[in-house]
């Protein structure tokens, strides 16, 4: 009689199996589940590329406000004292010295009157107002550029005190215009994270819920899964990777209108385009599809795991 | 002999209604045992027990060394691997053919299975219960008795060491609920502990296998095999 031996199945081999079931099972499974439920997953695809399309472009429009914001912050902290014209030269030089010495300044320029008329007539609307005038209205100024945003208004009184500074208009300084702009962004800002939050909740309870519909229809197929000994992740895999794939989708379509709306732009608005959204660029709105996809694949997964976990309960 | 499955003062409630209470058995490997009572018993309740789909309120189940009621819910699929289970409705997938209803079971409890591995297996199970001309036929296409041979194909493919049917032959008529049963028996012989809960009380006869009674949740009666005793709760 003879002794059957049962010779070890190569490791390599065993791994490759597993990897070709896993894949099968649940990746493939998954696949041709949520083709053929697509009509029922529509609503969630839906909901979710609505949000992550409004998510991309208040995204887009936050990141040109910030850099605004950033814009402004470093204008906020240059202080223009502008000059009579009839100031002395003395008088602007020990006003000059005066400041450049000051240790809350960092550097201190002078605009001629000039060249004031230079910059403005560059500036959308003051060009028309300067060819108005015979005389240069602009006055020449020193511009002070502080290490700090806060010592501007001190700065700003500092100066006033001296002949050579203009009376009726002696700074640039405007009290409450830097913290009127921050209080503007806080709460913009607020508004956005709510309004995408709100959105972000009905996207993934409609999601889950579509998933637990989808383990409804399948409930007798899963219950002989799990009689039969299927692992836990094996009977809950494939909605995963169903609820992945619906944000997944649903992030690249919201990438791609994302993409289309953002190069539209700066195709068709050009330099005008570029002062309204300024520092999005093609990288900047593709890095922003990325995100998007990445998000919705993240979101996708989250809802179907509430979904997985409300329905699918051992004893 | 160790017992495969061991009960040990096993109660399960549901709310007030306490379905099996404090039940105590041992059950072997190779062994045919038949589970009788009236409806509401506890028959299915105790079924359930055994295979975790529900705890006991309080006692122990031992299934292959395993503690049953403190089972982690991770651990439920080991268990479950080693228990096949066929229930009177077949519970088959409508829209695999027989073999692939077979095979499914080896592809979602066997990560190292290979295609061609899990056709032959359920090719073989399938024409160990005579139905190896019907494995490319879909569910609807098959009689009652047919789907429980496919049933009983799938359950034992595993080649699981226990083996619980709940009504098996429930919607056969007397011919094929025999053999089914007849087929039950086979697979005992090759070790397999076989617990079977019927009503069918003349199979129950003729057979002449152990016989678990329960009345009212508690088991009333252990007759051994080789036995042809009344059956406490049919005269009644």
């Amino acid at each position: 009689m003879g002794v059957v031996v049962n010779a070890p199945f190569p490791r390599r081999r065993r791994l490759g199996n597993a990897l070709r079931n896993v894949v099968r099972l649940v990746i493939l499974g998954a696949w041709r589940n949520w083709v053929r439920n697509l009509g029922s997953t529509a609503p969630a695809l839906g909901s979710m590329t609505l949000l992550l399309l409004l998510a991309g472009l208040v995204g887009m429009g936050a990141y040109a406000v910030q850099r605004v914001a950033a814009a402004q912050a470093e204008s906020a902290a240059v202080l223009h004292v502008y000059l009579r014209d009839d100031a002395r030269p003395q008088d602007v030089d020990a006003l000059r010295q005066r400041l450049a010495s000051d240790r809350r300044v960092a550097s201190v320029g002078y605009t001629s009157k000039q060249q004031a008329l230079e910059r403005a007539k560059a500036r959308p609307g003051l060009g028309n107002l300067a060819a108005a005038s015979d005389s240069n209205p602009f006055p020449a100024s020193l511009d002070v550029k502080l290490r700090s945003v806060n010592d501007v208004g001190a700065l700003a009184a500092v100066a006033a005190d001296s002949p050579a500074v203009d009376p009726v208009m002696p700074t640039s300084y405007d009290r409450g215009t830097y913290r009127r702009i921050q209080t503007v962004l806080t709460v913009l800002s607020a508004i956005g994270v709510a309004f995408l939050l709100l959105l972000g909740f009905v996207a993934v309870t409609v999601t889950a819920n579509s998933i637990r519909a989808a383990i409804l229809a399948r409930q007798h197929e899963v219950r002989i899964m799990e009689l039969v000994g299927a692992r836990h992740w094996m009977v809950r895999g494939p909605f995963l990777v169903e609820g992945a794939l619906t944000g997944g989708v649903a992030g690249a379509v919201a990438a791609l209108l994302t993409l289309i709306v953002s190069l539209a732009g700066m195709a068709i608005g050009a330099g005008s385009f570029q002062r309204f959204a300024p520092g999005v660029t093609p990288v900047v709105a593709l890095i922003a599809g990325a995100l998007l996809v990445v998000g919705g694949l993240l979101l996708g997964s989250l809802a179907s795991l509430l979904g997985v976990h409300r329905e699918l309960r051992t004893a | 002999m160790p017992a495969l499955v061991e009960l040990i003062g096993a109660t399960h409630r549901y709310g007030e209604v306490v379905a099996v209470d404090d039940v105590n058995v041992a059950l072997r490997p190779g062994e045919l045992v038949f589970l009788v009572g009236p409806s509401g018993a506890g028959k299915t309740t105790l079924l359930r027990l055994i295979n975790r789909e529900i705890r006991p309120s309080s006692g122990e189940v031992w299934v292959d060394g395993l503690p049953v009621h403190s089972l982690r819910s991770a651990r439920v699929p080991e268990l479950r691997r080693r228990v096949g289970v066929v229930y009177q409705d077949y519970k088959l997938l409508p829209r695999l053919t027989a073999l692939e209803n077979v095979a499914f079971v080896l592809r979602v409890t066997d990560l190292e299975v290979t295609e061609a591995e899990a056709h032959d297996r359920a090719l073989d199970a399938l024409e160990a219960v005579g139905l190896g001309e019907k494995a490319d036929a879909f569910p609807d296409q098959l009689s009652g008795g047919q789907q429980q041979r496919v049933a009983i194909a799938r359950a034992v493919v595993r080649q699981p060491p226990l083996l619980i049917a709940d009504e098996p032959t429930g919607n056969l008529d007397l011919e094929t609920a025999w053999q089914v049963m007849k087929l039950l028996e086979q697979i005992s012989r090759f070790g397999t502990c076989v617990l079977v809960a019927t009503h069918n009380l003349e199979i129950v006869r003729r057979m002449q296998r152990r016989v678990l009674t329960l009345v009212d949740g508690r088991l009333v009666r252990d007759q051994p095999a080789g036995r042809v005793g009344r059956l406490a709760w049919a005269s009644s």
